[in-house]
């Protein structure tokens, strides 16, 4: 029997896939394991594995396709296997996903997905929740798709869907209630975040110049905007700024970066070393490594890191968990190996997702001070600029010093400016005095 | 002695004094057993009844498990009410043939007319340094079959209730003690009453975690929720006393409240009446309210070994439960 191929549900929350590109034509040969095809999910391009040997045939896929997980996109025929009768011959494309929420469970219901899935999409395709947590997501009307559990393997308990729905009708009451049809919501760590209104929402006047193109949001791009349209609707930033002599991380950098780079096997960047650093400090400073919740802040025991990461045209966050309990060589390893998953599209949506704070560095850009948009539910987002040589006083002397401006944004709602302004002190303070840390 | 006629009397002495009186009320009833007269029975729990009694109702009997189930058997389709003691549960498989195939089915295969209204009194478990072959537990091998009952009391004051309503049922009757509760104490009236089968009771009533258990397990677990409330944890505890009939809704009632069910028994995990246990609960009402996986604790898959330290470590401890029920109570909170 022909092997289907299907649209691989890779996270949780995942209802569809956009299809973003064949590597293989129709006809060709392909090899079980082999990267077969691209798709877009919300956080970035995932290629995905042949399921099996044979012939690729029947593909019905077409690049930015909104397919429905667990949808047959094409099949791999083996020697002297036909195309099945009843193969699709053309997907149908879906725009509205109020409409395929719907679609996605009948389709996983009735096809046989088993012998076809990837190990990848295989360890995810079931949705999990306690029999109690179903029970309690019909009582609350909670659509479990859009809970995230924190159980093994995603596990849904009672208290996710308990948080779910609370937060879920938080953020219903911060949307004015006159805005037009609300957006589907994107679920992100447990809060349902609302899509930023349109601009045909806000009813504005579009400039009278000839069009060039139009570019959809989506993927990426659309998560981006609803996110931090989110943040700064929500959270009222409050930036902090402070100059860093980096003279002696640099000299420590020199003396035994080479060490650690040959232990790790890997670039020891400054940004592992500010990252490592961010980390030892951060439990210190629990209001800036935390999540307004409701009525509650919650402050995170773990440090999980987001790198905020230029790839192409895209920025992705991929998360160093527990990064409060990794060495600088492990920071530099576990960093390393974020990145190159990233540039491989190898990067699963979990490790792009969870961060209880983030650091973003556009130095190596030659930018030397900027501010950021916190990446929610954070507290809180150190902005990192390029070291620049400069001239500073030194004992009443000029000398010239490498130095970083370091800006600080945070969530006025949890952190005053003090908090904040202890952080950066510490921060300064342990960077300026590297050996502190030992 | 106090007051009301509750006295503290240790589980043995419980039995005990229930077999006094139900032998002083109805001459229909005797023990039979191995060692049971002047010997006062491997764990001492007949001492001085063959004083009282006679030999005529307190019947030594040669090392025959087989034969002596047969004549227990017999004695009860004839119209006597035997309480018959085996010294350790292990010796079970040798009264097997006659208790699987005489006592629980003569009352169907004869069409109601007659019924076998006997107790079969044996120890099981470990703890005592006895060794693979008298330290067994063996309900689950029991409670699949139609025809008899399977009790196992953890408390003094269930010992003795349950004892007399086990001579006075017309049905075959396993009665399962534990060699390391017969020293342990509790308040008993001092009147004969009854304890009915098929009704659970509440050790210890809680919210965040519900543990199933009986005969041992129940002590074990009462300990470790006492060490959990210190941490904040409500463990409920349900004494199971009655195996066969099993109380069901006892079972779903505290797992609907809770929504976390740990099993806890002394035989091995496997094929165990905890997996009965689980399905109750997985195919009833209480299904709806899981809201972790259902955790079974029993036996490692070995016979009991004689080394302290191993048979210690070969069946769940406190620490075992406690670890387990912390882990299932604070599970996805």
């Amino acid at each position: 029997m022909a092997t289907e191929i299907i649209m691989p549900k890779v996270d949780m929350v995942m209802e569809t896939g956009t299809f973003v590109e064949w590597l293989k034509q129709e006809g060709d040969p392909v090899t079980k394991g082999e990267a077969l095809f691209v798709i877009m999910t919300d956080k970035a391009a995932i290629e995905c594995e042949a399921p099996a040997s044979g012939t690729l045939a029947g593909v019905n896929a077409q690049p930015d396709e909104v397919i429905p997980v667990t949808n047959v996109i094409g099949y791999i025929l083996a020697q002297g296997e036909q195309l099945p009768q009843n193969a699709p011959q053309e997907k149908q494309t879906l725009r509205d996903s109020k409409v395929f929420a719907g679609q996605a469970v009948e389709v996983s219901a009735s096809s046989n997905v088993d012998s076809t899935v990837n190990m990848l999409s295989e360890e995810v395709k079931t949705l999990r929740a306690t029999p109690l947590a179903r029970l309690v997501a019909r009582e609350l009307g909670v659509d479990l798709n859009t809970v995230t559990g924190k159980g093994p393997r995603g596990r849904i308990y009672k208290s996710d869907v308990v948080v779910a729905a609370e937060s879920s009708a938080n953020s219903l009451a911060v949307i004015e209630p006159e805005a037009d049809e609300p957006q589907p919501g994107l679920s992100a760590e447990g809060l349902t975040i609302q899509a930023a209104p349109t601009i045909e929402g806000l009813a504005v006047q579009l400039p009278n110049a000839n069009l060039r193109e139009r570019v959809p949001l989506k993927g990426a791009r659309a998560i981006i905007a609803s996110r931090l349209a989110y943040s700064a609707q929500t959270s009222p930033h409050i930036y902090l700024g402070i100059n860093v002599d980096m003279t002696e991380v640099v000299r420590w950098r020199q003396m035994v970066g080479p060490k650690i780079e040959q232990r790790a096997q890997s670039r020891l960047s400054f940004t592992a070393i500010i990252a490592y650093v961010v980390a030892r400090l951060l439990p210190n400073h629990p209001f800036l490594n935390s999540s307004l919740v409701d009525n509650e802040i919650l402050l995170w025991e773990d440090v999980h890191l987001g790198i905020a990461t230029a790839l192409g045209d895209d920025l992705i966050v991929p998360v160093v968990r527990q990064a409060d309990r990794l060495s600088l060589e492990e920071t530099a390893k576990e960093m390393n190996r974020l990145l190159e998953a990233a540039r491989g599209h190898k990067l699963l949506p979990a490790e792009m997702s969870g961060s209880t704070f983030t650091i973003t560095n556009l130095g190596m850009f030659g930018i030397e001070d900027f501010t950021a948009i916190i990446n929610p539910p954070e507290a809180a987002i150190l902005a990192v600029a390029k070291m620049v040589d400069t001239p500073v006083a030194v004992d009443g002397q000029v000398a010239i010093r490498p130095i970083i401006h370091f800006t600080i944004g945070t969530d006025h709602r949890i952190n005053d400016g003090l908090r904040a302004a202890r952080f950066l002190n510490a921060l300064k303070e342990t960077l300026e005095n590297p050996y502190l840390l030992f | 002695m106090s007051t009301n006629g509750h006295r503290e009397l240790t589980y043995l002495e419980a039995l005990r004094e229930a077999m006094f009186q139900e032998m002083q009320r109805d001459d229909n009833v005797f023990i039979i057993g191995e060692d049971i007269g002047d010997y006062g029975g491997a764990f001492g729990v007949t001492m001085g009844m063959l004083k009282e009694f006679g030999p005529e109702r307190i019947i030594d009997t040669p090392i025959s498990e087989a034969g002596v189930t047969g004549v227990t058997i017999g004695a009860a389709m004839m119209g006597m009410r035997p309480i018959m003691e085996i010294m350790f549960m292990d010796f079970l498989t040798l009264s097997a043939n006659q208790l699987v195939h005489n006592a629980s089915k003569n009352r169907y295969m004869f069409g109601g007319n007659i019924s076998i209204p006997m107790v079969l009194r044996t120890p099981m478990g470990s703890g005592t340094g006895a060794a693979a072959q008298h330290s067994s537990c063996m309900e689950n091998w029991f409670v699949g079959v139609p025809g008899l009952k399977v009790v196992a009391p953890y408390t003094p004051k269930d010992a003795k209730g349950m004892l007399l309503t086990a001579i006075r049922d017309n049905n075959p009757v396993i009665f399962i003690e534990h060699k390391l509760l017969y020293r342990t104490k509790g308040t008993v009236p001092e009147e004969p009453y009854v304890v009915p089968f098929g009704k659970a009771s509440i050790a210890r009533e809680g919210k965040d975690a519900t543990i199933l258990a009986y005969s041992i397990m129940v002590q074990r677990s009462l300990e470790a929720a006492a060490q959990l409330e210190k941490e904040g944890l409500d463990i409920e505890v349900i004494d199971l006393r009655s195996l066969r009939p099993l109380d069901a809704e006892a079972i779903h009632a505290s797992v609907t409240k809770t929504g976390r069910l740990l099993i806890v028994h002394e035989a091995p995990t496997m094929g165990g009446f905890g997996g009965e246990l689980a399905a109750v609960v997985a195919t009833g009402p209480s299904f709806d309210r899981l809201d972790a996986p259902i955790v079974r604790l029993g036996g490692k898959e070995c016979p009991i070994p004689y080394n302290r330290i191993l048979e210690r470590a070969a069946v769940p401890q406190v620490e075992d439960i406690t670890q387990a029920a912390r882990k299932l109570a604070l599970e996805g909170r």
